[in-house]
């Protein structure tokens, strides 16, 4: 089940405290602004998603999230 | 129907001119845009009826199935499958809502609230067929505050109905900020829900809308083909327009031309230079400005003799968006101008989102600066890889769209951009916008 989960910043919540790029930096990096930029769109490996885990309980604005692929965009 | 006061009295954007729309391609051929003059103003119930007969008896699945047969897609600009929305409301948990998009927010975009004024009979009718079609017993009409035309024009048909006791939903009105993001379907949500109208991240309308109801958004011109559909069926539908997008559309010419805001109905694919051809337009303009202010610039020369029609512009790469064709003329800059229009969109982001909050502020100004001869090519290529990094980070589309036309602007104005970029100001780079760029009346969300 949980091998198809991709990382995925809610924009809207996002306030570029950074810490994420610090926790995943293999996954995320900061734009010129400071907000959090997701590097990979594809699945994660078992070891990404370890530090993926670290980032999403990290972020203080609670952007981050892991979601099964496909959900990936919600919009309608 | 409960017309509120509106509570600012002017409205943004009205354009000078009224109403003004024409034929195109065929008189006999026009749908929407059929029957009276445009200066006859509003058609009345009888004219309207006597002229379409009374809408079909269909309901649920079978009326969704012949939305479905006729390939009608949507036309507030990003052209999904009528049916295939129509069917998520209709299967959704939920009573459902249907949600009349009124509010045109393309400062140089004149069609909805031309049709709206024109014809509002068809706009309540598509209504009620949505209404029909999704099991709904609600329907809004969500107006820019201020568009009181609009609000009159269907605040009388509304009661003409009433008084004929037509089968129709309940109808009310929300009056919006008016607001360029404001008419995006999940911050209608929101604002109906009580909040500000600003898009909301990962909202699905049809699914879970107003305060979590199955919610019909759509936007008015694909209403008025809807309730053409009902009535005339698939196979009469598709006589109009080709295969990949069937029926007429709407285009507002703007920018360099006779009448700006002028309407046209298009019953297939023209060229641009028959076109431009009905707004006084002889020779191949500097470019267009196609799809809206999140659309693209085209070359004025390949452009001339390429077809306008929404297909037809997504083959080369381009979006039909809300029907826009603007005239840009030559002698104008048109770095100058995507920067002024950038710069009213950086004013028009909600401002929720980093990337479109900071990002398109940077990006107007870099381009501002360009077109000064203040920039050189480093700085050229700094603005190419920022605007790179904004793309498809915001809760809407906002953001994309003006980076589309940054894109296009690098594209079709290369030459213009390199003498730039190597400190060459342009002569007209303090002239005035060929484009309307409207200030903020209202600074309010709510």
């Amino acid at each position: 089940m949980a091998l198809k989960e991709v990382l995925l910043v809610d924009p809207e919540r996002c306030r570029g405290h950074g810490i994420c790029c610090l926790l995943a930096p293999e996954l995320i990096d900061l734009d010129d602004w400071g907000y959090a930029q997701v590097l990979k769109s594809q699945p994660l490996s078992s070891d990404e998603l370890k530090s993926a885990s670290r980032a999403v309980a990290g972020c203080p604005a609670r952007a981050l999230s892991l979601v099964q692929e496909g959900q990936k965009d919600q919009r309608n | 129907m409960n017309l509120l006061p509106s509570p600012s009295g002017e409205a943004r954007y009205e354009s000078p001119d009224s109403v003004r729309a024409v034929f195109l391609a065929g008189d006999a051929g026009a749908r929407l845009l059929a029957g009276p003059p445009a200066s006859a103003g509003a058609e009345g119930l009888s004219s309207h009826l006597g002229r379409l007969g009374a809408p079909s008896a269909l309901a649920g699945a079978d009326l969704v199935e012949v939305v479905a047969a006729s390939g009608l897609k949507g036309r507030g600009g990003a052209g999904f499958p009528v049916a295939q929305k129509l069917n998520t409301v209709r299967v959704s948990a939920g009573k459902p809502l249907v949600v009349v998009n009124c509010s045109e927010s393309e400062p140089a975009s004149a069609k909805d609230r031309t049709l709206v004024r024109l014809r509002p009979h068809l706009v309540l009718d598509g209504a009620a067929v949505a209404a029909r079609a999704v099991g709904a017993s609600q329907a809004v009409l969500y107006l820019h505050r201020g568009d009181l035309r609009s609000a009159r024009a269907l605040d009388a048909a509304v009661a003409e109905r009433k008084q004929a006791a037509i089968a129709d939903p309940d109808f009310s009105v929300a009056w919006a900020p008016p607001r360029y993001v404001a008419g995006e379907s999940s911050a209608i949500v929101r604002f109906l829900e009580g909040g500000e109208a600003k898009p909301r991240f990962g909202t699905r309308a049809a699914i879970c809308g107003v305060n979590c109801a199955p919610t019909a958004i759509h936007n008015v011109e694909t209403l008025a083909h809807l309730a053409l559909v009902d009535r005339m069926g698939p196979d009469e539908f598709r006589r109009c327009g080709t295969p990949g997008f069937s029926g007429s559309v709407l285009v507002t010419l703007a920018g360099a031309v006779q009448h700006p805001g002028l309407v046209a109905e298009l019953v297939a694919p023209v060229p641009a230079s028959e076109l431009l051809g009905v707004a006084g337009i002889s020779s191949p303009p500097q470019a267009l400005l196609v799809g809206g202010y999140g659309g693209a610039w085209i070359d004025g020369r390949s452009a001339w003799d390429s077809h306008i029609w929404p297909d037809a512009l997504l083959q080369g790469g381009f979006s039909f968006g809300c029907g826009l064709v603007g005239v840009f003329p030559n002698g104008a800059c048109g770095v100058r101008e995507t920067s002024g229009i950038l710069s009213y969109l950086a004013s028009e982001s909600a401002g929720q989102c980093g990337p479109c909050r900071y990002g398109l502020d940077h990006l107007a100004n870099s381009l501002a600066r360009l077109a000064k001869g203040e920039a050189g090519r480093r700085e050229l290529k700094a603005l190419e890889r920022k605007a790179a990094s904004i793309v498809g980070r915001g809760a809407c589309s906002h953001p994309d769209g003006a980076v589309s036309l940054l894109r296009h602007c690098l594209e079709v104005f290369e030459a213009d951009i390199r003498s730039h970029s190597q400190r060459r100001p342009c002569r007209a780079a303090h002239s005035d916008s060929v484009f309307p760029l409207p200030s903020q009346i209202e600074q309010t969300w709510r």
